[in-house]
């Protein structure tokens, strides 16, 4: 998960993508040859404002929509391959969870789908429990979690297929600062266990830098890649490192670069 | 409830969009030839339908005589031929479906508003109304017309039955459906009870209450055909039981297509005002 | 547990309480016009509640038998329209022309008086038996179909767009995400139909059958008022088995898609 290793292998790779949207009077460029190279194992966010795109490149990458122009590999595959042979697990901005299947078969969906044994299902499904901490809620239904809760129930079901990459599109969004906090530290820790690269969309600064190794900046009309930001902060990151003088600068950094746009 | 519902199948189009924007032109000749196909195919399906029914094919295939369901053809000619008479019935019908539509409409609101007022109590009531919503019509016309005569009351009266329970259900989910900070607001301007009511509560349910008005109009004209064809002397129904008894089976169809025709029109009427009435709504927002 | 039964039943109390204070007013507005205001017929008009509630315990298996059949029948027909409209639904959402083609007609035969259909039907048919189920079956059709529709499309996008990334087969994705999705649509379609069918089915059997509720019905309203006890007997059942079609769908439906947010307890969520 160091700078040196990440390096070697890329795990993700985006070649002058471009995305066109057909309007009525004419075409909006969602997304302006956009190339980046993702390392394996490594933790980046796409940051940007609304319309800047950042959300369009992530469903580029896990083939939900496909791009007018480029070239994309996921995991040495094209990006329909990869999502046939299921190397990512995706988490949206809401859980959608399904309301007629409790915590555990909302986990067990994917297995199922791919026709793996009940008991190994169930058995799966309660190592995921385990590694987000939701152990006790296994036979609630989704309705009876906090949005938090649901959110971390939709992670886990998104690891269950031991995905490489993990594409999460601002998963936390729509929860307070407080319980977006916590779940970006509960993110890293799962993350430092399973290993996996993650591409984390974002329009929070400070829960970008938090998270990543390397943050993308894009910026709108049309939506460009305009910076990248390294980030040093040591690993493990810890609660008292929001505090810290290096994570301010690497913040006020990030913004000024979008006051240059 | 109308509304996140109407919202969900908006959005839902967005994935399907999404993967047809590949070549910008195939999408926009897609669209196109999907507006011409919304007409067209359900228009040459409803043709394809009566040509199959004119050439006895339905006929051949259920083993029917034409005695037993008329031609279109026939149909139209005696349509054409009793259309005097035809239309004066189903004004007939038509006042029955108002009338009873109207009365029963109020009684509805009553019972929501008092329910409102009082909801310990009154919810009770919405109750008692809603389980009226489950008595079948046949059986209320013969009490109606030993209360009311065998005239034009007594289908008013099955019709005020039948349309009572939708209204008094709809007004009061609307009713209670409030979103709590406008609440608030009136009680940040001291507003007495009286006040609350007259300008958040009846003005937020009006959309439910269009909902339950659309829902009876099709009711209404059910409950006064229904009630016409046991006891009364004129009207739709009254013509359609009798030219079944005597088999004049194509002036029975007339009657339909005519009940059709009205049913059709009222509901229109209906939609009309609540595009007039709740113009703020989201629901008819283009 | 207990104190959940225990709000429950404070909630029916008032509904309770109004059936009570509507049975004493029946009685004494019975008792006015029949002692008091000596109206002609009075009995037949609001008879003694205590009176049907005598005639009850006396034809009580009659009663019960012809209300079955005319049950069993509406639910024969509504069986078969549930199945076909739900059919429909499932074509319509699956197949772009199906629906342009069928959607326009769904919703205009919600405009027209599908009960007044009822003498033609039995008319074509002449037979009792398939008349009631074909009338059932068409009442239940149209809203089974037009709700399921909606169900089936209630989907989120975001839900269907995992199903994409999980590679799910279109089979698949109806059978674990369309299908649960619609359960709430059937089911409201399938408690506005089931009155409905039974009154259709009440319907048929007034214009001529051997067996039902609508047959005693209608024979007792002719032989006059010294049966109008039994006569008024038959109308509470009828609008008995219409609420009791009600009561079986929505119970089937909590066994079926308990899941769904009115079947929530208020206390239990977080």
């Amino acid at each position: 998960m160091t700078e040196s290793t990440a390096a070697l292998v890329p795990e993700i790779e985006l070649e002058q993508i471009s995305m066109q949207y057909p309007a009525a009077f004419s075409d909006v460029l969602a997304l302006q040859d956009v190339s980046l190279s993702i390392a394996k194992g490594e933790f980046v966010s796409l940051l940007g404002p609304s319309g800047c795109g950042k959300t369009t490149l992530l469903r580029i990458m896990a083939d939900l929509i496909q791009p007018t122009g480029g070239r994309i590999e996921v995991a040495g595959k094209s990006a329909k391959e990869a999502r046939l042979a299921q190397r990512y697990g995706i988490v949206f901005q809401n859980p959608v969870l399904y309301d007629w299947r409790k915590v555990k078969q909302n986990i067990t969906l994917p297995l199922e789908l791919k026709g793996v044994k009940k008991s190994e299902r169930e058995a799966r499904a309660m190592e995921l429990l385990e590694l987000v901490g939701l152990q006790k809620f296994a036979d609630q239904y989704p309705w009876q979690l906090s949005g938090g809760m649901q959110q971390r129930v939709a992670i886990a079901r998104a690891l269950a297929m031991e995905p490489e990459i993990l594409l999460m599109d601002e998963p936390f969004s729509a929860l307070d600062e407080f319980s977006r906090e916590r779940l970006n530290e509960e993110l890293l820790s799962i993350w430092s266990k399973v290993g996996n690269t993650i591409v984390f969309v974002t329009h929070n600064i400070s829960e970008a830098v938090f998270l990543s190794d390397r943050v993308f900046v894009l910026s709108p009309h049309p939506g460009r890649l305009s910076a990248v930001a390294e980030i040093s902060l040591p690993r493990p990151r810890t609660k008292e490192m929001r505090n810290s003088e290096a994570f301010f600068r690497l913040i006020a950094q990030i913004r000024d670069s979008f006051e240059g746009v | 409830m109308d509304g996140p519902l109407a919202a969900q199948v908006a959005t839902q189009e967005d994935p399907v969009t999404h993967q047809t924007i590949t070549a910008s032109q195939k999408a926009k000749r897609k669209a196109g030839d999907g507006k011409a196909s919304r007409i067209w195919l359900p228009l040459a399906g409803g043709v394809l339908f009566f040509v199959l029914w004119e050439l006895q094919i339905f006929h051949r295939i259920f083993d029917l005589k034409t005695y037993q369901l008329p031609l279109p053809s026939a149909i139209g000619t005696t349509l054409v031929k009793n259309f005097d008479l035809l239309v004066n019935y189903a004004g007939y019908t038509l006042t029955e479906a108002v009338l009873g539509m109207l009365i029963g409409s109020a009684l509805g609101f009553a019972v929501a508003l008092i329910a409102a007022i009082w909801p310990r109590w009154g919810s009770g009531g919405v109750m008692i109304v809603a389980s009226l919503n489950a008595v079948p019509i046949v059986a209320l016309a013969p009490i109606m017309n030993l209360w009311f005569g065998a005239d034009i009351g007594s289908r008013i009266a099955i019709v005020a039955f039948t349309t009572m329970a939708a209204m008094a259900i709809n007004a009061h989910k609307g009713m209670k459906m409030i979103d709590p900070l406008a609440l608030d607001l009136m009680h940040s301007y001291a507003a007495t009870k009286f006040e609350v009511f007259r300008y958040v509560r009846i003005t937020s349910s009006l959309p439910f209450v269009f909902t339950a008005l659309k829902i009876n109009t099709t009711a209404s004209m059910i409950g006064a055909i229904v009630g016409e064809f046991f006891f009364a002397s004129r009207g739709l129904g009254y013509l359609l039981s009798n030219s079944i008894k005597v088999a004049k089976m194509p002036l029975g169809w007339s009657c339909i297509v005519i009940a059709a025709a009205a049913g059709v029109l009222f509901y229109l009427v209906v939609e009309r005002l609540e595009k007039v009435f709740i113009k703020w709504h989201p629901s008819q927002r283009a | 547990m207990n104190e959940l039964s225990g709000l429950s039943r404070l909630r029916f109390l008032p509904a309770f309480l109004w059936a009570v204070a509507l049975i004493a007013l029946w009685e004494i507005a019975s008792w006015l016009l029949l002692e008091v205001l000596q109206v002609p017929m009075a009995q037949s008009k609001l008879p003694y509640i205590h009176e049907i509630v005598s005639t009850f315990g006396q034809y009580g298996n009659t009663l019960a038998n012809e209300g079955w059949v005319t049950l069993t029948n509406a639910a024969l027909g509504f069986a078969l329209g549930a199945a076909a409209g739900a059919s429909l639904a499932v074509l319509m959402s699956a197949s772009k022309w199906m629906e342009r083609l069928a959607f326009p007609y769904a919703v205009a035969s919600q405009m027209v008086p599908i009960l007044g259909l009822a003498p033609i039907v039995y008319g074509i048919v002449r037979d009792e038996q398939a008349a009631r189920i074909i009338i059932a079956a068409y009442i239940t059709f149209f809203p089974v179909s037009l709700n399921m529709l909606r169900g089936l499309r209630s989907a989120h996008p975001y839900a269907l767009e995992l199903m994409h990334s999980y590679a799910a087969k279109p089979w698949t994705i109806y059978w674990k995400l369309r299908f649960p999705a619609s359960l709430p649509g059937l089911f409201s379609g399938l408690k506005i139909a089931a009155p409905l069918a039974v009154t259709g089915a009440i319907l048929v059997e007034l214009m001529g059958a051997q067996h039902g509720i609508g047959v005693i019905m209608l024979r007792n309203l002719y032989y006059g008022p010294s049966h109008t006890y039994m006569f008024w007997s038959t109308v509470i059942v009828g609008a008995l088995l219409g609420v009791l079609s009600y009561l079986i769908i929505g119970w089937i439906e909590r066994l079926a898609a308990p899941w769904q947010p009115e079947f929530r307890s208020k206390g239990g969520g977080r």
